[in-house]
This record gives C-alpha cells, sequence and structure tokens, in this order.
C-alpha cells in the first residue's frame, strides 16, 4: 500500500480490507462467469459428437456444482463488500459513483436476479434435465449471457473509474468510455482463462489424490504390480481395473482441458493489454505512467514473469502429457518450453535498477550500466519487451496447436501422465490466480491518487470521511 | 387448318414467331445446350446455405457495376469538379442520393459477405487438392475488392477522400528502397494533387475491374472445372465397407464428379442436387435479400459528403473507413517509424502471404475443422485480432 499520498483512517479498514475483498470477490466473479462459458463448451461438444461421453457431462455439471457453492459464497462477500466497505469506509466515493452510473448498476442488479433463478435451476435439475439437453444446453447459454451482461455492466464503472474522459456522464459515454470495450474483452478472455486455469488446479490436486490411491490399491492386490509406473497401471486394461484407474483417467482428461483454456484463452491476453495500456496512455496519462515509469514498473516486471510463466509452465504441461502418451514430435514440445522459459527470463529484465525511473534520474545515473549508470536498454518496452511478448505469443500458440493436433490425431492417452505433471497442472492454476490478484492491485494502484482518474482524489474521500460535519447526519450521504 | 389453329389459340400470334426467332438463334448460337450446361450441375446436397455466398459475392459485384455506371454519368474525375459533380448529383438528380448510397452500402455489404464466403470456404477446407487455385484465385479477388474500396472511397474529393488519399499513398513510403518512388508514382509528384485524383479514378474505374473480372471468370471456370466440393458432411461413409461405398458414390456420380481422380475420399459427395432448381433458389433468395438490403439502406442513409478537400485544414479529423480499421488501429500500436515499417510490411504481409497461400501450408488430408487444429487454432486466433482490432478502433473513433 502506497503512503505517498496522505491515506486517513487506517491502514486496515481502508487499504488492506477493500484490496482483500475486492481481489477475492474478483476471483469469484470471473471464475463463474469463466464456468458457464467451459460447461457450454463442454455439452456443445457432446452434443455435437452425439458419442454419449459422460466424461463431458461430469465436467459441466462439476463445474456448476462449484459455482453453486462459490456463488453462494460470492454473494455473501458481494454483500458484505458493498455495505460495509464501500458505503461504510468509502461512501462518499461510491455515492458518487453511484449516482453517475445510476443506470448501470441498476441494470447490474436485475442481471442477479436473472442468474438466481437459472443457475439455481440448473443446480437443483441438472439430471432431470439431461433428458433434454439441449433444453439444459439452451439455459447454461442463457446463464452465461446473464453473467456476461452482469460484467460488462460492472466493466463500464471500472473503466468509467480508469478513463472518465472528462468526467462526461451522459449514458452512451459510460458505455463507450475509452477502456470500457477492451477491459470488457480482457476480462472476457480472462475469466474463461481462469475457469480453466482453476479446473486445471482441481484435477492436478484430483490426480494425485487419486494417483496415491491407486498405488496403495496395487500395492495390496500385487498381481498387476508388473507395470512400471503409476501412469501405466492408470491406463493399464480395464478388466481388473479398480475405479481409481477410471478417476484418474477423467482428472488427467479434465486437467487437460483446462490447461487448453487457460494457455489458449491467455495468448490473446499480450495483444488485449498492449491495447488496454495503449489507451491509458493516451486518456489517463499519469496512471500509464504510474505503471511504466512509477511506482507500478517493477510490480509489472511480475507481471510480465507470471504471464511468461503461464505459457511456460502450459507448454511444459503439453509436453509432459505427450510425451507420457509416446505422440510423435514430443521433443519438439520440450525444445519449445525451454525456449519459453528463455523467453520469459528475458522480457523479466528491469529497464532500471531502482524503484522508480524517476530515483534513476535524481541520482543523475541515467546511463546504461556499462557506463556506470542503472539503465538497462536491453529491458526498455520498445523494441525488447514487445519483441519478446511477441515470440511470447508465437511460441505458445505453436504449443497449444500442436498440442491440439496431437490430440486430434488421437496420440494421446488419458491417465498415464505422471505426477510431477499435476504439479505442473497446479502451479499453472496458481500462476493465474496469483496473476489476477498482481492485476488488480496494479488498476486500484494506477490511477492514485485518484479514485475516478482525474475527478475525485482519496484526499478527497478521506478528508471527507474525517469531518464528522460533511457527512454527518443521514443527509451527508445523499447530498451532492 | 392454321389459321384456324389461330383462331382457337390468339396468343400463338406472338408465340410462333417468337419460337422460330429463337430456333434460328439457337441454331446458330447454341445457347439451349449453354444453359442446359449453366443450370444442370450436381452439387452436394447438405449445407447448399452455406454455398450462396459465392454467387451473393457475385451479384454484388455485378450491382456495384450498375450503380457504379450512374455514377460515371455524372461524376468529373478533376479536383475542381469531382466534389461539384458529386454535389449536384445528390442535391439536383433524381434518385442522386440513393445511387451514391447504392453503391457505397453495395461496397461495405460486398466485403462482408466475401470475407465470409472465404470464412466458409476456409472451414469446409475446399482449398484442398485439387481445388488451390479456386482459393488463390478467390484470394486475389478478395485483394482487389479491398484495392477498389480504398480507391473508390478517395473519389468523392471531399476532406475524407482527401486525407484518406494521403495517408494510404503515404503508407508506401515505409516500404524499403523503391517506397519513396511508388508513393511518387501514385501521386503524380511529392504531394497529394490533381494527378493522384486522374491515376486513382483510372485504377478504381478501368484497371482494378478489368483485372478483377478477368480473375473472377478464372475463378469460377476452376469451380466447374472441379464442382463444388460443399463440405465434409458429404463425404461421410456409412457402411463398413467405406472402400467400396466410395468406388460406388464415384461410379454413380455424374459429371463433373468423379473430379481428376485425386482425392479418392473427396471426390465424389455421397448424395447431390441439381443446380437448378435447388441450389439456383437458395442462391437467389439469399442475393435477392442483400439487395433488398443494400436498396433500403442506401435510401435511408444514402451516402455522405464533407466539405470539399481542403489541404490546410486544421479542424478536420480524418478517420478511415471501416474496413481499414484493424489496419489503422494496428499502426496505432506502433508508434514508432521503424516499427511501423516492420507492422506493415512484416506482420500484415505476412499475414497476407499466409492468407494467399493457404493451400500450401495445409497439406493435410483432413477436411473436418477438428481434425485440422493446425491451422484452425491459428486462424481463429487470428480472426479474433483482426475483430478486436476493428471493435477497438470503433472505440477509438468515438472518443477522438
Ligand atoms: C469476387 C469475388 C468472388 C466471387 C465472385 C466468387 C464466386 C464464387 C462462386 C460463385 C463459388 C461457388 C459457390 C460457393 O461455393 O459459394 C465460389 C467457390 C469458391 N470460392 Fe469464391 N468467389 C469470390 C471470392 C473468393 C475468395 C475471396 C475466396 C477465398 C480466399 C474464394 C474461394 C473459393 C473457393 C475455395 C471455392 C470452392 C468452394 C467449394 O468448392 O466448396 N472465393 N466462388
Amino acid at each position: 500500500m502506497s503512503t505517498s499520498t496522505q491515506i486517513g483512517g487506517n491502514l486496515l479498514t481502508n487499504g488492506l480490507l477493500v484490496a482483500v475483498v475486492a481481489l477475492v470477490h474478483i476471483q469469484i466473479a470471473a471464475f463463474l462467469i469463466g464456468a458457464s462459458t467451459m460447461a457450454i463448451v463442454s455439452e456443445t461438444v457432446s452434443l455435437v459428437r452425439r458419442n454419449r461421453d459422460e466424461r463431458h457431462d461430469r465436467l459441466a455439471h462439476g463445474l456448476i456444482k462449484s459455482s453453486i457453492f462459490i456463488f453462494g459464497f460470492g454473494s455473501a462477500l458481494a454483500i458484505f463488500f458493498v455495505m460495509f466497505v464501500l458505503t461504510g469506509v468509502w461512501g462518499k466515493f461510491f455515492v458518487s459513483l453511484q449516482q453517475i452510473t445510476f443506470w448501470v448498476f441498476f441494470l447490474e442488479g436485475i442481471t442477479f436476479l436473472f442468474e438466481i433463478v437459472l443457475i439455481y435451476t440448473l443446480y437443483a435439475n441438472w439430471q432431470r434435465l439431461g433428458e433434454h439437453r439441449k433444453a439444459r444446453l439452451g439455459m447454461l447459454i442463457l446463464l452465461n449471457v446473464v453473467q456476461w451482461w452482469q460484467m460488462f455492466f460492472i466493466d463500464i464503472v471500472a473503466s468509467f473509474m480508469v478513463t472518465p474522459n472528462g468526467g462526461d456522464v451522459n449514458i452512451l459515454n459510460l458505455i463507450l468510455n475509452p477502456t470500457s470495450i477492451v477491459l470488457t474483452a480482457h476480462r472476457t478472455l480472462g475469466n474463461i482463462a481462469w475457469a480453466g486455469a482453476a479446473v486445471a488446479l482441481v484435477s492436478g490436486v484430483q490426480y494425485l489424490r487419486v494417483t496415491r490411491r491407486l498405488e496403495t490399491v496395487r500395492r495390496t492386490a500385487p498381481a498387476t504390480a508388473a507395470a512400471a509406473s503409476v501412469g501405466a497401471m492408470a491406463a493399464s486394461a480395464a478388466g481388473s481395473e479398480p475405479p481409481e484407474a477410471r478417476e484418474a483417467r477423467y482428472w488427467d482428461w479434465a486437467g487437460q482441458w483446462g490447461a487448453v483454456f487457460a494457455v489458449g484463452l491467455t495468448l490473446l491476453q499480450p495483444w488485449v493489454g498492449y491495447e488496454y495500456a495503449k489507451e491509458i496512455q493516451l486518456h489517463a496519462y499519469p496512471a500509464w505512467f504510474n505503471m511504466m515509469f512509477g511506482d507500478l514498473s517493477n510490480v509489472f516486471l511480475v507481471q510480465i514473469t507470471l504471464l511468461g510463466s503461464i505459457f511456460t509452465l502450459g507448454a511444459a504441461y503439453f509436453w509432459r502429457r505427450m510425451k507420457a502418451s509416446g505422440a510423435p514430435h514430443a521433443r519438439r514440445q520440450g525444445v519449445v518450453t525451454a525456449m519459453l522459459a528463455f523467453v520469459t527470463l528475458f522480457a523479466a529484465l528491469p529497464a532500471w535498477f531502482a524503484p522508480t525511473y524517476a530515483d534513476v534520474v535524481t541520482a543523475h545515473l541515467d546511463r546504461p550500466f556499462w557506463q556506470g549508470g542503472l539503465l538497462n536498454p536491453f529491458g526498455n518496452f520498445i523494441p525488447y519487451k514487445v519483441g519478446a511478448l511477441f515470440a511470447m505469443v508465437m511460441l505458445a500458440l505453436w504449443s497449444l496447436t500442436a498440442y491440439m493436433r496431437a490430440n486430434s490425431r488421437d496420440e494421446l492417452q488419458a491417465g498415464r501422465v505422471g505426477r510431477r505433471s499435476a504439479v505442473i497442472l497446479i502451479g499453472l492454476g496458481a500462476t493465474v490466480s496469483v496473476m489476477m490478484m498482481v492485476m488488480g492491485v496494479i488498476r486500484e494502484h494506477a490511477r492514485q491518487p485518484y479514485l475516478i482518474s482525474g475527478e475525485l482524489t482519496i484526499n478527497n474521500q478521506q478528508i471527507l470521511n474525517n469531518q464528522p460535519s460533511a457527512v454527518g447526519g443521514s443527509s451527508g450521504v445523499t447530498d451532492r | 387448318m392454321n389459321a384456324f389453329r389461330t383462331l382457337l389459340h390468339p396468343s400463338r400470334v406472338v408465340t410462333v414467331p417468337l419460337r422460330n426467332a429463337y430456333r434460328w438463334f439457337d441454331e446458330r448460337t447454341g445457347i439451349t445446350q449453354l444453359v442446359h450446361k449453366g443450370l444442370y450441375e450436381a452439387v452436394p446436397h447438405s449445407g447448399g446455405w452455406a454455398y450462396t455466398l459465392g454467387s451473393a459475392t457475385l451479384v454484388l459485384i455485378l450491382l456495384q457495376l450498375f450503380s457504379g455506371i450512374f455514377l460515371l454519368l455524372d461524376y468529373v474525375p478533376s479536383v475542381e469538379e469531382a466534389w461539384q459533380s458529386l454535389h449536384f448529383l445528390q442535391a439536383q438528380d433524381a434518385f442522386g442520393n440513393w445511387v451514391r448510397g447504392l453503391h457505397l452500402w453495395g461496397a461495405y455489404t460486398l466485403i462482408l459477405v466475401i470475407g465470409l464466403h472465404a470464412l466458409r470456404t476456409f472451414l469446409s477446407a475446399s482449398y484442398k487438392r485439387p481445388r488451390e487455385l479456386n482459393w488463390m484465385s478467390g484470394a486475389l479477388l478478395f485483394f482487389l475488392v479491398l484495392g477498389l474500396a480504398i480507391t473508390g472511397a478517395m473519389l468523392p474529393w471531399d476532406n475524407a477522400a482527401y486525407w484518406t488519399a494521403t495517408v494510404v499513398t503515404n503508407i508506401l513510403h515505409y516500404f524499403p528502397l523503391i517506397g519513396d518512388g511508388l508513393r511518387q508514382l501514385w501521386r503524380g509528384g511529392t504531394f497529394v494533387g490533381p494527378i493522384t485524383l486522374t491515376r486513382t479514378f483510372a485504377l478504381h474505374v478501368w484497371v482494378l475491374p478489368f483485372v478483377l473480372f478477368a480473375f473472377i471468370g478464372a475463378h469460377l471456370y476452376l469451380l466447374r472445372r472441379h464442382g463444388e466440393f460443399g463440405a465434409w458432411v458429404n463425404y461421410n461413409t456409412e457402411t463398413d465397407d467405406p472402400d467400396k461405398e466410395i468406388g460406388e458414390r464415384i461410379r454413380n456420380a455424374e459429371p463433373p464428379y468423379p473430379t481428376k481422380r485425386i482425392e479418392r475420399r473427396y471426390a465424389a459427395p455421397k448424395r447431390t442436387v441439381d443446380f437448378f432448381p435447388d441450389q439456383l433458389f437458395k442462391d437467389t433468395a439469399v442475393s435477392v435479400g442483400l439487395v433488398a438490403i443494400i436498396f433500403i439502406a442506401g435510401l435511408i442513409f444514402g451516402a455522405t459528403l464533407d466539405e470539399p478537400a481542403d489541404s490546410a485544414t486544421l479542424t478536420y479529423v480524418p478517420t478511415p473507413e471501416w474496413f481499414y480499421l484493424p489496419l489503422d488501429q494496428f499502426l496505432v500500436l506502433t508508434p514508432h517509424d521503424p516499427l511501423i515499417a516492420v507492422g506493415i510490411f512484416v506482420i500484415v504481409l505476412a499475414g497476407a502471404a499466409a492468407f494467399f497461400l493457404l493451400p500450401f501450408l495445409d497439406r493435410s488430408r483432413e477436411r473436418r475443422p477438428t481434425r485440422r487444429p493446425e491451422v484452425l487454432v491459428p486462424a481463429l486466433f487470428m480472426i479474433f485480432a483482426v475483430i478486436f482490432l476493428a471493435v477497438l478502433g470503433v472505440n477509438r473513433l468515438y472518443n477522438l
């Protein structure tokens, strides 16, 4: 938490609480939208193929079941967030925002009504609706559409806070503010990638759990001990196979799709993120400066490292899984993984060895390190980081495509992969989660000291909060 | 006797001479045979609505030709009079604004439909052996249509046209070595001026259409040579002995199936329909629908004419045509000179080359989309990027 601006009150309630609640809230909300998208894809594939593969149904059902629990918790958290944090601690700001974006919030509220009806209906009647799969798919799609609009409405508010574009509050300007579309694209992709990552994470954990049990089962029944590895055991003939073997195959299968979604949708993010940063540069320059040259510049490096790690972990997992199945070209995947790791390290190079660029300038050390300065030209965004990002995306695209190709040629077998690959999946899931949090921190910090860029500052908010007369009584909150 | 018949059927006064005239004509030209050849062709049974996009493209191009002729009746290709002549057309001529609207909305729809046509032939893998040249001639047609669209946008010589001309001709100079020469050639000087307009006019009205129609001829000839491939759904085998089944299909197929026995599996579809009336009905329905939409859009929205071109204006903000928004937005992202050159000439040209050379990049025998992730995944990635750039371009223009 930056203390460069005078934040009154105490750090716990004003900074940390908001941060923690908001970050958890975003993880939850993003998962819900992504989960319904994944469920739709899974159901559609199963319907189109007409092969009645019950794994698809199980995945979709699992996603909806987890959605219910997470939605329940998320709603409670959201109520807490709005009632105690936003109105309680940040009242002045939140009421101003409410008034500016009244209709957007109004519509946002309505989407929740629809979401509740749809999500509980699906949950409570999943099996029964299984007899009308197309209708069930239709409901899933409807749920997804409702959730998407829910996100879009809140994105209008969130993007307006970064780029209010002169604070013009007519509804069209609100909706089309310079970063609303790009933020929506960024989050749409991010949600699905995150749901994929979460599936990968859970599947990784389950795979570890199931294969451990399988090991025990096999040890107590020595007749089948001939199989060399756990993976090979899971894939062994179905005749005498314990139920754990089937479970292991399922979680391996599900984890793979989680990874494909996580990598596949993240592939587009550098592109979208670059656009996003560009719009911020054009319309909220101080925030952009803060991100690129100021306090957040090093956090930004963390972000690039995490991004590269997602691609590298994904490629590593694809490589291991192809190798375990003896697929041709598995070695090439290994090479791509190594190249991704290298590019990630290169992209993570700092452009200056100091907290901010200003520090370098004030110390009169703004020359390359080989001339005794603190600058590292190889860390410059243009052309090096852009080049590295481009290379990263191309390599990851190659890796994903090669994996999908192997899959389409039936070269992959479920349940063969080693336990360490499951750990990679868990790492992938965790990395995406951490990346979302770092992103949230950057987002909320970039525009400091403003809450609404160029319009409403933290200090306004704080001063008003600290003067009982300004918000005192019941009228303080509602007067403009 | 004849007179009696004529009394019974008075219409024979007309029909008999007409029929005789037709016979005379047919004897000399073979028109009946030609029409038969044109109409009775086997088209794969499933997916017919998707196969209407090619003929819709053709119809829209003919509509452009038609409305273009009407525009030529008034338009004068000189910097002094271009704007005036269109202003006159719009303000004084009956239906003048409608005709401009037709040409404009026709062009927009054409670009959309040709894109969809390319997308459908991509998804159905129609570009695979032996139809590689169908695809490549089509890709050239696509570039030509884009060229027509951008040269057309320069002709009204209003502010929008003038600045489009300035920006577009300027792109050439980023080309290494010969860039400046190319720009000079198109502009007819260092700066955009009178010669730029006449050269652009010549391109738009003579050069590009000439090449366009030549390639349309080639495209359609190739279509008839190999027959409509359609889509993979028409080639599934249903029996336990796929080889025998395919053999039977090939034996029973009517011309032009089987094609030159190159790809046995995909030589003949399991069921076909006649082009006339089955496919032609669908083609007509789609084309008529599109033309109707264009007529209505042209009538309601017409076409705008900005202030006359003013090279000294300080207030005019140039905005690109929507179909160039992806490229424009891409350039916004590449602010530095060397990057612009890389952006346009490496990335965009590489993309265009990949599009053109697709049949040689994707050489597998697979035709089902799910079996071709190696082309589908990168293509989806690219399609998303282009659409996304366009949407952001709109958003950016709104906030200018
Ligand atoms: C002036 C523009 C064009 C015209 C008038 C045109 C016309 C046609 C027509 C009438 C057909 C047969 C009906 C159909 O399959 O839709 C066809 C087929 C085809 N076109 Fe085009 N087309 C044009 C542009 C393109 C473009 C841009 C591409 C791709 C880059 C393309 C690739 C193909 C291919 C591969 C086929 C064969 C389809 C099959 O056999 O399944 N065409 N075209």
